[in-house]
């Protein structure tokens, strides 16, 4: 019955591989864009950091006291300039400021030091320079506070050691040792939540984005492979070789499924040198062991992970190869199957962030009924170990593709592949007569 | 393709009888019955949107009559289509070949459907190198091809396998009178030696006039008229095929 695919199947991939614009936007693009953008980030960051190494703050001390005075002395200790500035009244120091680029400004009020030594509330005035935002300007902004802050702290300690001297600041201050672990399992796990949160995180993130890429691809390339041999009237002559038009079908099917594969992975490589860009802000390994604590992906998971793909690979396909027969052209089908994505993107945001069974039931159900809602689906339940909901989805996942490839068969069995094009010729002749 | 039985050789190469096609509201045919002899090169003629395409594509399995019947080298278009499929070679009117394959690749790739021995592949791919004349050129993609070489490898195509009944709609359009007359001539001997039957169809009536041992004249889906060239334009007392033409379809 399928005598002939493996030829059909080279035609398809050569075709598709050598089509230059299928070239650039699934491969090139993604290998050049993303490394790109990756650059464009780290070097953005490091111009962040230096300009956080470099921080010039203009003070404007109205004080003139001894805790003023400890308060310049410090930031200058931890690198920062300090311009003073106490000759100037507060209009000309903020005109000041923002023509001599520096970060900030900081008012000391009268009474600043009279206050804290008095124990009451002292007030500082804290200006960061806004000159039209970005990652630079908020890190300088926000290291402004953050000294601040250990100033601020420096003062508490110091009080604690007039006040209580037998004591160590650091109790007074943080009296409880609090240690968080995590429960996995049934089993107590010596590492904080946050950490297990974060790694699941990057994997609940980075499965369900890479599925949709795949299934776009493939839905994109199946689409241009019946649609071009329209457009190039490749079409007739192929319906009438002898070679059984599921062949024709099942080459089409798997032409598109190997070059989506290396679109996919010409992807992720480009994304996950995008991702490893932000490594730099981001802490640095947590050494956690998933396997060991039950997390990482059984073989079991990594199959039904994998079934649930191919089956909903295969749906996608046929779903994209029904619709393009009704267009005339490369670009009318596309149009056709862009709407499509709609039904991947949709479950990819929502698996993102949230548990599917959080959800509001009609909202649970309309995502269950998404078919490409299961294999992301699948690539959350394989790391715990749910591999009932796996199941049920690709069985759920199977009897649609099944369906849609009958459709998909029986489009390319009759001559409606050839007629839903015949159809617009008739009508477009129609339309032109009456001008005749 | 080659093994020739003999009741292929008894029956016709094409029986149509009755064959009505509708899309629509359009009856693209409307009772057409004509048949076609083995060794033949049979000439549909007609105006546009007569319905030559619509009979070809009926002959050539690609779409079902709405009713009658066409019996292609004995076998039913509708119940036996895929062996009819293996049995003969249709070149559309507008049609193309892959544009990111080279010549020789497109051309194997449609020689390996019905040939499969390796030596013969490489065989009929020369043949139809041969055919085409694009020597050369046939390294380079599809899509480097003028309009005219593009032509030359679909005629090659169509013809390299030797098929029982070769289907050809139009097939020197776009080619220049030079090319026009070698492909001419390779229909003829295609015919001559290697027994292949042809239907073409054409607006060329010098072509026809020279091609065809019988022309059928299609008009409104029907035959209006059949016989050699010589037949219909004593019937119609006429000097040529084109003056033929305007007698029967009303314009003269």
């Amino acid at each position: 019955m399928f005598k002939g695919l493996f030829n059909v199947i080279v035609k398809e991939v050569k075709e598709l591989v050598r089509d230059p614009t299928l070239l650039l936007g699934m491969i090139i693009v993604p290998l050049i864009i993303f490394p790109l953008m990756g650059f464009a980030v780290q070097t953005s960051m490091k111009a962040a950091e230096e300009s956080m190494e470099n921080i010039s703050i203009a003070v404007m001390n109205l004080d003139k006291g001894t805790v003023a005075e400890n308060l310049t002395n410090f930031l200058t200790t931890l690198g920062v300039t300090i311009v003073k500035i106490d000759d100037l009244n507060f209009t000309e120091a903020v005109n000041y400021v923002q023509q001599s680029n520096l970060t900030g400004l900081i008012v000391i009020p009268l009474n600043f030091t009279n206050n804290i030594t008095g124990g009451l509330k002292a007030e500082l005035d804290v200006y960061s320079v806004f000159r039209g935002g970005g990652i630079a300007e908020s890190t300088s902004s926000s290291t402004i506070s953050t000294l601040l802050k250990s100033f601020e702290e420096s003062l508490v300690f110091q009080k604690i050691f007039e006040e209580i001297p037998e004591e160590d600041p650091q109790t007074v201050l943080n009296p409880i040792d609090m240690s968080e672990k995590s429960i996995v399992k049934g089993k107590s796990v010596n590492i904080h939540p946050s950490v297990l949160f974060g790694l699941m995180m990057s994997q609940s993130m980075g499965m369900p984005i890479g599925i949709m890429m795949l299934l776009i691809f493939a839905m994109q390339l199946a689409a241009t492979s019946v649609a071009s041999e329209k457009e190039e009237k490749t079409l007739e002559t192929l319906l009438t070789l002898p070679i059984n038009r599921l062949t024709i079908l099942a080459g089409k099917l798997t032409g598109s499924i190997i070059v989506a594969v290396v679109g996919a992975i010409a992807y992720i490589v480009g994304f996950t040198y995008y991702m490893g860009s932000f490594m730099g802000i981001m802490p640095a390994e947590t050494g956690v062991d998933l396997a060991a604590i039950g997390l990482a992906p059984t073989p079991i998971s990594y199959l039904l992970l994998g079934a649930s793909l191919f089956v909903s690979l295969i749906s996608a396909l046929a779903l994209a190869i029904s619709i393009s027969v009704f267009a005339e052209d490369v670009k009318g089908a596309q149009a056709l199957v862009g709407p499509l994505s709609m039904l991947l993107i949709f479950p990819m945001i929502f698996m993102m962030f949230t548990d599917i069974y959080a959800l509001p039931f009609p909202l649970m159900i309309v995502l269950l009924a998404i078919p490409f809602t299961h294999p992301m689906l699948a690539s959350k339940v394989a790391f715990t170990g749910d591999y009932l909901t796996a199941v049920i989805g690709i069985v759920y996942v199977s009897i649609f593709t099944i369906a849609v490839l009958y459709i998909a068969a029986r489009l390319f069995g009759t001559e409606k592949i050839l007629t839903a094009k015949l159809k617009f010729k008739g009508l477009r002749r129609r339309k032109r007569k009456p001008a005749e | 393709m080659l093994e020739a039985s003999g009741v292929l050789e008894l029956s016709l190469a094409i029986e149509a009888t009755d064959v009505v096609k509708v899309f629509g509201s359009i009856h693209a045919l409307d009772g057409l019955s004509f048949t076609v002899k083995h060794g033949e090169i049979f000439g549909l003629i007609g105006p546009n949107g007569a319905g030559k395409t619509t009979a070809l594509r009926i002959i050539s399995t690609l779409l079902k009559p709405t009713s009658g019947s066409v019996k292609v080298l004995g076998r039913d278009v509708v119940d036996e289509a895929s062996e009819i499929r293996r049995l003969i070679s249709y070149l559309p009117e507008e049609a193309g070949a892959y544009k990111n394959l080279s010549g020789y690749e497109y051309l194997e790739f449609m020689a390996k459907f019905t040939i499969e021995d390796k030596e013969m592949i490489r065989e009929t791919v020369e043949v139809a190198a041969k055919i085409s004349g694009l020597e050369e050129r046939l390294k380079d993609k599809v899509k480097t091809y003028s309009k005219g070489m593009k032509r030359r490898l679909l005629v090659a195509r169509a013809l390299m396998t030797k098929p029982k009944l070769a289907l050809l709609d139009e097939p020197t359009s776009g080619l220049d009178v030079l090319h026009s007359v070698h492909v001419r001539g390779i229909i003829k001997q295609y015919v001559e030696k290697e027994g292949v039957t042809v239907l073409l169809s054409s607006h060329n009536m010098l072509e026809v006039e020279h091609l065809c041992g019988k022309v059928a004249l299609i008009n409104k889906g029907k035959i209006v008229a059949e016989g050699s060239p010589a037949e219909l334009e004593k019937k119609v007392n006429a000097s040529n095929l084109e003056e033929v033409f305007a007698k029967v379809v009303g314009f003269v």
